[in-house]
């Protein structure tokens, strides 16, 4: 006998959602049949804001387009501004970017890692990892001023030069953050519970990944070794040595191992940055920041965020405003057409689980 | 800086001499732009997925350019196999925003056509799904379109709280309201030093 449908909605409010987003479901019994992703309650024009205000009056709002992860967005934004106008980054610049870039995909890993676990039950890996990117934010909170929303990387550079002392402290952090990471293998990771439902759930399809635009940790779990850092190497990741971890499988636990690897090797490249800065300047200054021409042009940049692909399409007329910025985060293809369509079929109970393994940020859709 | 440019060289003669009336440039090392008439738009990215390995549509936007009464669509490929991108670029006309579908080559695509469509107005022929995506409720002009007037629409849409109308002064407002008496070293908050 066929099971009555029901309308199921999921979200916008429910905590296991990944932000203010909802997905509307159609369910047999307890099975999706249908999904579909509904956003529109984050939308605040970012890009229409930004074509009113002047280059680097935009730096303020990009970052807003990522809570857990914002820094890529202002690298992104600085690097294809940098582009457009020829304008040369010093190259201490360029370690302090990469370091605060590492120190952010570390935090967005710390805050995964609590969404994830939250989302299966395990209520103690929360509590402890959002602690833990406690530590981080401290750090960005010295060095720039704002624990979340940070407006450090900016055209030419960054805003001010590293706190004297701030390299031991990013150091002792590390040391910190690499010893409580058995601790999290033991309650996460190694935790039958977390295995069972993550293991054979959420399966994206291998041969089918690069066509349908996964990008990032998702497109690693179906052991595809792709990274923005080692394809089109930006700043200086190109000088720093590190692996592109990978694992077989496309369902969530092959995500949630390749997120683990890699947060082993964000502490290696902050390590490694620190010991290879060089002193001199950290800011070529731009002139006039707030009458700033930009010569007309296009760029296209993108960033390896811990999401995966982000992109910035900026298009300069000549004038003091950019003409266009275009944001493609990760979750514009993860959280539409990829969700919808690897929900079918999924339980209920895993849906918060899938949306969090791949990394949904619904203010990225809609900016 | 000498740089092996040659993989983008000849990804340069593949796309000219499938496509003579392309013109292309070659931005930087690992960029390549190709603008197409738009009726060529759709056989181009089938052509470059299919024969040149461009496989991932890394982004599609769209461009105002209100003083030549045109929109620019900018589709942004990926090749994993050759690490080398092309920005497919073609204008069409402002006035009656139209192009066809490329869902048939990228799902993804549907995503940033209904974006396109809710923002700028496109219709693209070919998606059954351009429905509401971001906004609720717009019947407005498309408001990324340049001449969207966001001050107008402010004033339109939004109201001054009552009472708040002045120096947004709060503390000023109700005492003349009511009449209440304002404390002694509360007057200091206030913007206009009440006497």
């Amino acid at each position: 006998m066929r099971e009555k449908e029901t309308t199921l909605y999921f979200g916008p409010q429910h905590p296991g959602i990944t932000g203010n987003m909802m997905v509307k479901l159609k369910v047999a019994g307890d099975t999706i049949i249908k999904a579909e992703t509904h956003v529109g309650y984050l939308h605040r024009a970012f890009e229409k804001l930004m074509e009113q205000r002047t280059w680097m009056q935009s730096f303020p709002i990009v970052c807003r387009i990522c809570v857990p992860e914002p820094d890529p967005n202002e690298e992104n934004l600085a690097r294809a501004v940098e582009e457009i106008e020829g304008r040369e980054v010093p190259e201490r610049a360029k370690y302090i970017r990469v370091m605060v870039l590492e120190l952010s995909r570390l935090a967005a890993y710390f805050l995964w890692m609590g969404g994830q676990s939250g989302t299966a039950g395990l209520y103690t890996v929360p509590q402890w990892s959002v602690g833990d990117r406690d530590y981080i934010l401290d750090l960005f909170e010295e060095l720039t001023g704002g624990r979340i929303y940070h407006m450090y990387i900016w055209a030419g550079g960054v805003r001010r030069d590293l706190p004297e002392g701030f390299a031991d402290k990013v150091l002792k952090t590390m040391d910190y953050i690499e010893s409580r990471l058995p601790e999290y293998d033991k309650l996460m990771f190694d935790n039958a519970i977390f295995q069972k439902r993550a293991k054979g759930v959420g399966v994206i399809d291998k041969e089918k990944a690069l066509e349908w635009g996964v990008v990032g940790p998702p497109l690693r779990g179906c052991g595809i070794q792709h990274d923005v850092r080692k394809d089109e190497p930006y700043e200086v990741y190109d000088k720093l040595d590190f692996v592109v971890p990978t694992y077989e499988g496309g369902d969530i636990w092959a995500r949630a191992m390749v997120r683990r690897m890699e947060m082993e090797q964000s502490i290696s490249i902050i390590r490694q940055v620190i010991e290879k800065m060089p002193g001199g300047e950290y800011y070529n200054k731009v002139p006039t920041p707030l009458n700033w021409y930009v010569p007309p042009g296009e760029a296209y940049v993108k960033t390896e965020s811990a999401r995966g692909e982000f992109g910035y399409y900026v298009v300069s007329d000549g004038s003091l405003k950019p003409r266009r910025i275009h944001v493609r985060g990760p979750a514009y293809v993860h959280g539409v057409s990829l969700l919808e369509n690897i929900l079918v079929g999924a339980n209920i109970s895993d849906v918060a689980l899938i949306m969090n393994s791949l990394g949904v940020c619904p203010p990225e859709i809609e900016r | 800086m000498n740089q092996d440019l040659s993989k983008e060289n000849k990804t340069i003669n593949e796309i000219k001499n499938t496509f003579h009336s392309a013109e292309t440039k070659l931005q930087r090392n690992n960029r390549i732009i190709v603008k197409l008439r738009s009726d060529l738009i759709p056989p181009f990215l089938s052509y470059a997925k299919n024969y040149l390995s461009f496989n991932h549509l890394s982004h599609f936007s769209c461009v105002d350019w209100i003083e030549d009464n045109e929109f620019e669509l900018v589709y942004i490929l990926y090749s994993y196999e050759k690490n080398l991108i092309v920005i497919a670029k073609t204008r069409i006309n402002r006035e009656k925003a139209e192009f066809v579908t490329i869902k048939h080559l990228w799902r993804q695509a549907e995503t940033y056509e209904r974006e396109l469509h809710e923002m700028y107005g496109i219709n693209f022929i070919g998606n059954d799904r351009l429905n509401e995506f971001i906004l609720e409720d717009w019947d407005d002009t498309p408001p990324m379109r340049r001449d969207f007037d966001t001050v107008r629409f402010a004033k339109d849409n939004f109201y001054t709280r009552p009472g708040r109308e002045d120096a947004q002064d709060v503390r000023e407002t109700i005492t003349q309201k009511s009449g209440e008496k304002i404390p002694d070293f509360a007057k200091e908050f206030s913007v206009r030093n009440l006497k």
